[in-house]
């Protein structure tokens, strides 16, 4: 499909793709952000939490940190990748962090499936519901953060649409901050 | 730009293109908003009428009943009045005003198109399962939404709060769309003021909504999983709060009327500059007191809750910023009617809508400062007065400037002019029955009728022949603007296909989208323009024509 | 169309791209920080090791903001953007910041200018009692709630927990948290019970199978015992230290654990009044 003018015009002074990644942004803090102020309220307010919250596994968490923040390094290296228009290297760097994301919902699987084993399942109360949902949430933006960006490499390899290597990024490292915001909030301040 | 011939299929189902992505979203308000007026016809015969077996609907029991009143309260807003006012005319003007070719996302704006679409399907869906269309408000407060013991609708409430969420992400989609059109697109010239104010409400709107929506979404989550897994978010008896779900639904409830609330300003703002050949009278000012409105909304949104249990030095608060809220708007009003004064006004079917939102909005908008004083709404609170005051607000806004807006680029949208005399008699009609059934509401609020009951009989002090008289008058004054609808519906599609030929610019309007074909092409503009002036030019001293095409170079005065 | 593509692959040759910013130092720069963050990472970790509730929350979100700010500016190179960008978005946290500030007396607080929230409190009471019992529970037969047994450690934490929320309890105002209404009787009855017969008669459940037998209290001839010195303190000694520490036999275990100076007192005289004899 031919690319309308529209999109190439760039009168605010940056490209259409980026300027919509950083509205989107603006769009997902308030999402994450309402969610985790819900949590925190709840947290400060109901201090019998503290028992449930010990129950999360502090090295699941820190291995996850590091597993997406190590992610958010391949991303940013393919950006710079693709800014000396290489693309083929920038697909590979983009599949290393999409290999970072499915390393990520790995350990995940396995954290939950020995919670949900020894009975800490969503509905056994208030704070696991939120620990669930929350670190959903922060999952499904994984999972689709995984799928645009194996889509963007596909293209980026045949050196095609390289600008989106950096929009893909921008979004990725979002996801890297909510983790950086929830590992604290759900394994260190518990 | 390529022409290219596509099969109906592709042309008018898949297409890309921005403006059939606007007719998709303007027709599917309109059966929407046809479906909406159904409902409340049916719960106004019952009120007027009640028990009896309404004509086209049946007998109307308790539990109907509120789901009629919470499916036309939503269907109105989320399918009726934001596809409408932000979608159907975002997408059909913004890329025509600032001079471009196409959204810039043309596949995201398919898409958010199909996602809502889905998401009306499914709120459509929920009349038809077992048990019937959710019937705890459009507020959804819990625990009437998450449990199906006392909501009796098991599967209705999942589906409403599924339709919902899908509804706020197909706008966010757009919204995105929008922005960054606006931001980016606009044609070689053209600074931010000389963009159309209607383009800039429709942006402001989007960001707005894009602001407030997002507490919300995680808390449709948290309630879908209240409803369907068992958890315990807004249970009290496990830990959760209720009251959270209410600041949730309303830091993003209001917000929202206000989104829904500048872009009918913005087409007034259009209209009135057109029909009084005169310029806006102080574009930055609207500008400015738009944004200054915009996070002002963000500051008062638990007036909705003065009697919900929250912390009375809270509302003390919310008392204050609700009634400061009041300032900036009254200040637009009074801008525009200093944009008519000493105008030549053309009374025109868009220019009477135009002015008919000035006037009904008014008094919308001064009863809300009754209801901003937490004193006074421990009365009102829940009162017919609170639905007076926000049908005075919601229906010049989603109806009467939809009505203007309509009128006003239809020519533009469909190559034809509609007609005049049926426009004017829709007009009349609608208008008048419209404060005949809202006026007796304002009096039966302060005589003490609570809303969401479907018979006053069974309350003594409310049965008395005086209140029931006034809602019968009410109910009728509905039947008749409703059955008047049909003439509008009438000059609608017989001026699509039969109408007088409209050329480009038959308002002699300034702004880029009267300067191409109407209708115009895939691609919009043979040449892009370049944008030399703002775009409420009119009567200019400098200028034989009594307006100024922003698209003509500034030595070709006539 | 691939205008963006092609703008930006030219830009290998002088080391910056279209938002101004310099490559010329390369991955190397970002590798660096991420090095950083790694560090920060662990530094977040080891915090709560230090049990000091104020170093755990500055470690653990006084970093994550470090971190955050790392990964804004160094990855996502918002401070090469227009600056519109970073106005909007900070715009977007303030609004959250007003979402919890606005909120949080309602919900954060339990109660406010004239308005308890019962139900969030009587959850609290009733969850803190919960684990309140289910330490008891562990304490007391040595296995916690996950069938894992409770060694030395694990029962001086859980009695720590317990006497938390005990405090929290009596800070909350709930009716007879502070006072452990300790009944000699009872406590016998379930934790000597067992061996010694609810009674104390050397009659208990476990008592035949145990050799030697546990000791009958209703018999003179215990009390009279010309080998051993019953006295106050020997039978304190061995309740807190079991039979071992008082040269007897083993079998009679250690509760020193599970009493207090003054329960102990109680549990001794309460041993002591069953003998027949006693004045």
């Amino acid at each position: 499909m031919e690319k309308p003018v529209a999109t190439v015009r760039s009168a605010a002074g940056i490209s259409t793709g980026m300027l919509s990644i950083w509205w989107l942004l603006a769009s997902e803090i308030v999402i994450f952000g309402g969610l985790l102020g819900a949590y925190i309220m709840h947290r400060i307010g109901h201090p019998e939490w503290a028992e449930y919250a010990s129950h999360t596994n502090t090295w699941f968490g820190t291995l996850n940190t590091v597993i997406l923040l190590s992610s958010s390094l391949s991303a940013v290296l393919a950006h710079h990748a693709a800014e000396q228009g290489d693309g083929k290297k920038a697909a590979k760097l983009l599949y290393m962090t999409v290999g970072g994301a499915v390393g990520f919902l790995v350990v995940k699987s396995i954290e939950w499936t020995i919670e949900i084993q020894h009975g800490y399942t969503i509905t056994a109360n208030s704070f696991w519901s939120f620990y669930y949902v929350a670190a959903g949430i922060h999952g499904g933006h994984v999972i689709v953060g995984a799928l645009f960006m194996l889509w963007v490499a596909g293209l980026a390899k045949k050196n095609k649409e390289l600008q989106r290597v950096e929009m893909v990024g921008v979004y990725w490292h979002f996801v890297d901050l909510v983790w950086i915001f929830l590992f604290p909030l759900l394994y260190i301040a518990k | 730009m390529a022409a290219h011939k596509q099969n109906f299929f592709m042309k008018y189902l898949w297409s890309t293109d921005h403006k059939i992505i606007a007719m998709q979203y303007l027709f599917t308000g309109m059966f929407m908003a046809l479906v909406g007026g159904f409902l409340a016809y049916a719960f106004r015969m019952q009120l007027a009428f009640p028990g009896t077996d309404i004509p086209l609907f049946g007998v109307v029991s308790p539990g109907e009943y509120n789901a009629l009143v919470t499916n036309h309260g939503t269907i109105m807003i989320f399918w009726v009045a934001m596809p409408v006012l932000v979608a159907a005319l975002g997408n059909y003007l913004i890329p025509l005003m600032v001079g471009c070719d196409d959204m810039v996302f043309p596949r995201l704006n398919r898409l958010s198109y199909q996602v809502f679409l889905v998401s009306a399907i499914i709120i459509l869906a929920s009349f038809f399962v077992p048990g019937g269309a959710f019937g705890g408000a459009w507020t959804a407060y819990p625990p009437l939404s998450t449990t199906a013991e006392f909501s009796l609708t098991p599967f209705g409430s999942p589906l409403w709060v599924l339709a919902v969420a899908l509804e706020f992400v197909a706008f966010l989609m757009g919204g995105i769309n929008f922005i960054t059109t606006a931001m980016n697109s606009r044609a070689p010239g053209m600074k931010m003021f000389d963009v159309p104010i209607v383009v800039w409400f429709i942006v402001l709107a989007s960001i707005l909504f894009m602001g407030s929506v997002g507490p919300l979404i995680a808390g449709a989550i948290m309630l879908l999983f209240d409803q369907l897994v068992g958890t315990g978010y807004f249970n009290p008896g496990v830990g959760g709060d209720p009251i959270l779900y209410q600041h949730l639904f309303w830091f993003f409830g209001h917000p929202e009327v206000y989104v829904v609330l500048l872009p009918a300003l913005g087409i007034v703002a259009e209209v009135i500059t057109v029909f009084s050949r005169k310029k806006l009278f102080a574009y930055k000012i609207v500008l400015y007191t738009a944004i200054a409105t915009g996070v002002l909304s963000f500051f008062v949104w638990a007036h909705h809750q003065f009697v919900a249990g929250i912390d009375p030095r809270m509302a003390n608060v919310f008392t204050v910023t609700t009634v400061l809220i009041s300032i900036p708007i009254a200040e637009m009003l009074f801008v525009y009617i200093a944009t008519l004064y000493g105008g030549s006004i053309r009374l025109t079917t868009p220019m009477l809508w135009a002015l008919a939102f000035l006037a009904e909005f008014l008094l919308g908008g001064v009863t809300g400062i009754f209801l901003g004083a937490s004193g006074a709404d421990v009365y009102f609170h829940d009162t017919y007065f609170v639905l007076a005051h926000f049908h005075y607000t919601f229906f010049p806004i989603a109806i009467i400037s939809v009505f203007a807006a309509v009128t006003f680029w239809f020519p533009k949208m469909f190559g034809r002019l509609m007609n005049e005399t049926l426009g004017k008699v829709h007009f009349w009609i609608t208008v008048v029955c419209f404060n005949g059934i809202f006026l007796p509401l304002f009096l039966l609020g302060t005589w003490g009728q609570h809303r969401r009951i479907y018979n006053y009989e069974h309350f003594p002090e409310l049965a008395g022949q005086d209140m029931q008289q006034l809602r019968v008058f009410a109910t009728m004054c509905l039947v008749v603007m409703l059955c008047a609808q049909a003439i509008f519906l009438f000059n609608f599609f017989w001026s699509m296909f039969k109408g007088k030929k409209a050329g480009k610019n038959p308002w002699k309007a300034n702004t880029l989208e009267w300067t191409v074909p109407s209708p115009p092409p895939h691609g919009n503009f043979a040449k892009l323009p370049v944008c030399y002036r703002g775009p409420y030019e009119y009567s200019h001293p400098d200028r034989e024509e009594d307006y100024w095409p922003q698209d003509e170079p500034a030595s070709e005065t006539t | 169309m691939s205008e963006q593509a092609t703008s930006h692959a030219g830009h290998g040759t002088d080391g910056h791209d279209s938002d101004g910013h310099d490559h010329a130092h390369g991955p190397e720069h970002y590798v660096k920080i991420w090095l950083l963050l790694l560090a920060l990472l662990a530094l977040s970790v080891a915090g709560p090791f230090l049990e000091i509730q104020v170093i755990t929350l500055l470690t653990a979100f006084g970093i994550a903001v470090v971190k955050a700010s790392l990964v804004v500016k160094y990855f996502m190179h918002l401070d090469v953007q227009p600056k519109y960008v970073m106005y909007f978005l900070a715009t977007s946290l303030a609004f959250m910041v007003l979402f919890f500030f606005g909120i949080a007396p309602d919900v954060l607080h339990h109660e406010g200018q004239n308005w308890v929230n019962m139900a969030a409190e009587e959850e609290i009471v009733r969850a803190f009692t919960a684990r309140r019992d289910a330490i008891d529970t562990a304490v007391r037969t040595g296995v916690d709630e996950h069938g894992h047994e409770v060694d030395e450690d694990h029962e001086r934490e859980l009695i720590a927990e317990r006497d938390d929320i005990t405090e929290r309890l009596v800070e909350m105002g709930v009716a007879g948290a502070g006072e452990v209404s300790f009944d000699a009787a009872t406590t016998f009855a379930t934790t000597c019970g067992p061996c010694h017969g609810e009674g104390g008669a050397g009659d208990g459940a476990a008592a035949a199978a145990l050799d030697p037998h546990p000791a009958n209290f209703t018999d003179p001839a215990f009390w009279n015992d010309p080998e051993v010195t019953r006295d106050h303190e020997h039978i304190v000694t061995t309740i807190r230290d079991g039979g071992a520490a008082v040269g007897r036999s083993p079998l009679m275990a250690a509760f020193g654990a599970q009493f207090d100076e003054e329960q102990l007192e109680a549990m001794a005289l309460f041993v002591e009044g069953l003998n027949p004899n006693a004045e």
